[in-house]
C-alpha cells in the first residue's frame, strides 16, 4: 500500500496526465528540481568559501543562489496557479453549461406532456409510446444537469442547503412509495421500516429525498434478476442511522475506496446494463456531511451491499 | 363560474405557448406577455387573478416586474408565482422577500404540477 502510493507520488506521467499539465510542470517534478537546486546550491556556497576568503565572493554566490531559487519558486507558484485557475473555468462552464441546458429541457418536457395529455387524440399506440420514450429520455436529462449543477456547486463550495426540521420516517416512506413501481418492474422487492415513529432530523427535505432515491435506486438497480432491497431506520445514540441492504451483484474489492469519487462506477458484472453517471454517491456523501453526518458502506461481490448513513437527531431541549 | 384570469409572462415562446395551451384547457383564460415592460401594463390593465414571472426578460426583469406589481394598488395582492430556471438559494430567497408567493424551477415541474399549485393557490378543487 505505502510502496503503491509512492510509486504514484513519483509517477510523472500519471500526474501530468491527471492534471493536464506537461512532465516538467509537475508539482512533483518540480519538487524534485527544487531539491536538486538546493543541493546543488549549498555546495556552490560551501565550495567558494573554502576557496575564497573574500566576502564579496560569497556574497555574490549567495544572491545568485537566492535569485535562482526566487525565479524557480515563482515558477512552482504559477503553475500551481494556473492548475487552480483552469480546475475553477472548468466547474464555471459546467455551471454555465448545466444552467443553459435547462431551458432546452424544460421545452422538451413541457411539449411532449402537451402532447401526450391535451394533444394526443389521433396518436397511434405506437406514436404514442416513442412521445413517452422522449419524454422519459428529456426527464433523465433534467435530472442529470441537476446532478452536474449540484457537482459544480460542491466543488465551488456553493451547495447551500434549505435545512428544516423534518420527520424522517415520513421523508422515507415518500422515497420509497415512489420507488416502489421501479422495484417492481425490475422483479425486486423493496421493504422498509422505520423502528422509532418521531425521529426528527434538521436536513435540507429535497436534498435528503435525493440522498435516499440515489441509495434505493442503486440498490435496486444492481440486483441481477431478483431480489430484496430492505431500507432500515434506527435511532442510534442521538444519530437517525439509515441502512439501505442489497442482495445484488456487490462492488469488487478494487473499487470500493473509489466508490463515492466523482464520475466513477464500479466495474461490477452488470456495469453495461445499468444506467449511471457516477454522480449519485459523490452528492450523497457531500449532502450528509455537510449535514453533520457520515455515509459509508460494507459490500461482497456477488453476495449484496449495505450502504449507511446518519444524521443527528434533533435534541428537544437544544432548541 | 367565471373563469380565472392568468397571466404569464415569459420570453421564451415555447415554454409560453405550452403553458398557456395548458391552462387554457384547464378552463384558464390566459393572457401572454413577452417582456416585463408588456408584463407590468398587462397586469395593470387586467388585473389577472395569478401572474406566472419568469426571472430573466427583455426590457425589465422579473425582480423589477415583481417589485411594481406589489407596489400599485391594483395588484397589490396578486398571487405571483415565479417560474425560472434559476434555482440557487438566494435567487429564491430575493423572490420571496421582494413578495414572490411562490417558486418553481420549470425543469423540475411539470405542466401538470405546476396547474396543481395554481388551482391549490387559488382554491379551486
Amino acid at each position: 500500500m505505502l510502496t503503491k502510493r509512492i510509486y504514484d507520488e513519483f509517477n510523472l506521467k500519471k500526474q501530468a496526465d491527471d492534471l493536464g499539465v506537461s512532465v516538467w510542470q509537475t508539482p512533483s517534478f518540480l519538487f524534485i528540481v527544487m531539491g536538486l537546486v538546493i543541493i546543488a546550491a549549498m555546495t556552490g556556497i560551501y565550495v567558494a568559501s573554502t576557496h575564497y576568503d573574500s566576502p564579496e565572493v560569497v556574497i555574490i554566490s549567495e544572491s545568485l543562489v537566492v535569485i535562482l531559487l526566487f525565479t524557480i519558486g515563482n515558477s512552482i507558484i504559477r503553475t500551481v496557479e494556473e492548475v487552480a485557475k483552469a480546475n475553477k473555468m472548468k466547474t464555471e462552464f459546467v455551471s454555465i453549461a448545466s444552467h443553459q441546458l435547462k431551458t432546452p429541457i424544460s421545452e422538451m418536457k413541457w411539449q411532449t406532456e402537451l402532447l401526450l395529455a391535451k394533444f394526443s387524440t389521433g396518436l397511434s399506440e405506437r406514436q404514442a409510446e416513442i412521445v413517452k420514450e422522449i419524454s422519459h429520455s428529456g426527464e433523465k436529462m433534467g435530472r442529470l444537469v441537476n446532478d452536474l449543477l449540484d457537482v459544480a456547486r460542491i466543488d465551488q463550495g456553493q451547495l447551500a442547503l434549505a435545512k428544516e426540521e423534518v420527520n424522517f420516517c415520513d421523508l422515507m416512506n415518500d422515497v420509497v412509495e415512489s420507488q416502489k413501481v421501479f422495484a417492481k418492474s425490475l422483479n425486486v422487492e423493496l421493504v422498509s421500516s422505520c423502528t422509532v415513529k418521531h425521529l426528527k432530523v434538521f436536513v435540507d427535505k429535497r436534498r435528503f429525498s435525493v440522498v435516499l432515491d440515489n441509495l434505493i435506486s442503486n440498490a435496486i438497480k444492481y440486483i441481477d434478476g431478483s431480489g430484496r432491497v430492505d431500507v432500515l431506520v434506527e435511532n442510534n445514540d442521538g444519530f437517525v442511522q439509515v441502512c439501505v441492504r442489497d442482495n445484488g451483484v456487490g462492488i469488487p474489492k478494487n473499487d470500493q475506496e473509489n466508490i463515492c469519487k466523482k464520475f466513477f462506477r464500479s466495474n461490477n458484472s452488470i456495469k453495461n446494463e445499468t444506467d449511471g453517471t457516477g454522480l449519485g454517491l459523490y452528492i450523497a456523501k457531500n449532502i450528509v456531511e455537510q449535514s453533520g453526518g457520515k455515509i459509508w458502506f460494507k459490500s461482497i461481490e456477488n453476495v449484496g451491499s449495505e450502504f449507511y448513513f446518519s444524521v443527528p437527531v434533533v435534541d428537544g431541549n437544544k432548541k | 363560474m367565471e373563469k380565472k384570469k392568468i397571466l404569464i409572462i415569459e420570453d421564451d415562446l415555447v415554454l409560453q405557448r405550452a403553458l398557456s395551451d395548458y391552462l387554457s384547457s384547464e378552463e384558464f383564460e390566459i393572457g401572454c406577455a413577452g417582456d416585463g415592460e408588456a408584463g407590468v401594463r398587462m397586469a395593470l390593465e387586467n388585473k389577472p387573478d395569478l401572474i406566472l414571472l419568469d426571472i430573466v426578460l427583455p426590457k425589465k426583469d422579473g425582480y423589477a416586474v415583481l417589485t411594481e406589481v406589489r407596489a400599485n394598488a391594483i395588484t397589490k395582492h396578486v398571487p405571483i408565482v415565479l417560474l425560472t430556471n434559476l434555482g440557487s438559494i438566494s435567487d429564491v430567497e430575493k423572490a420571496l422577500e421582494l413578495g414572490a408567493t411562490t417558486y418553481l424551477v420549470k425543469s423540475d415541474y411539470k405542466l401538470e404540477e405546476i396547474t396543481a399549485k395554481i388551482k391549490e393557490i387559488l382554491n379551486i378543487k
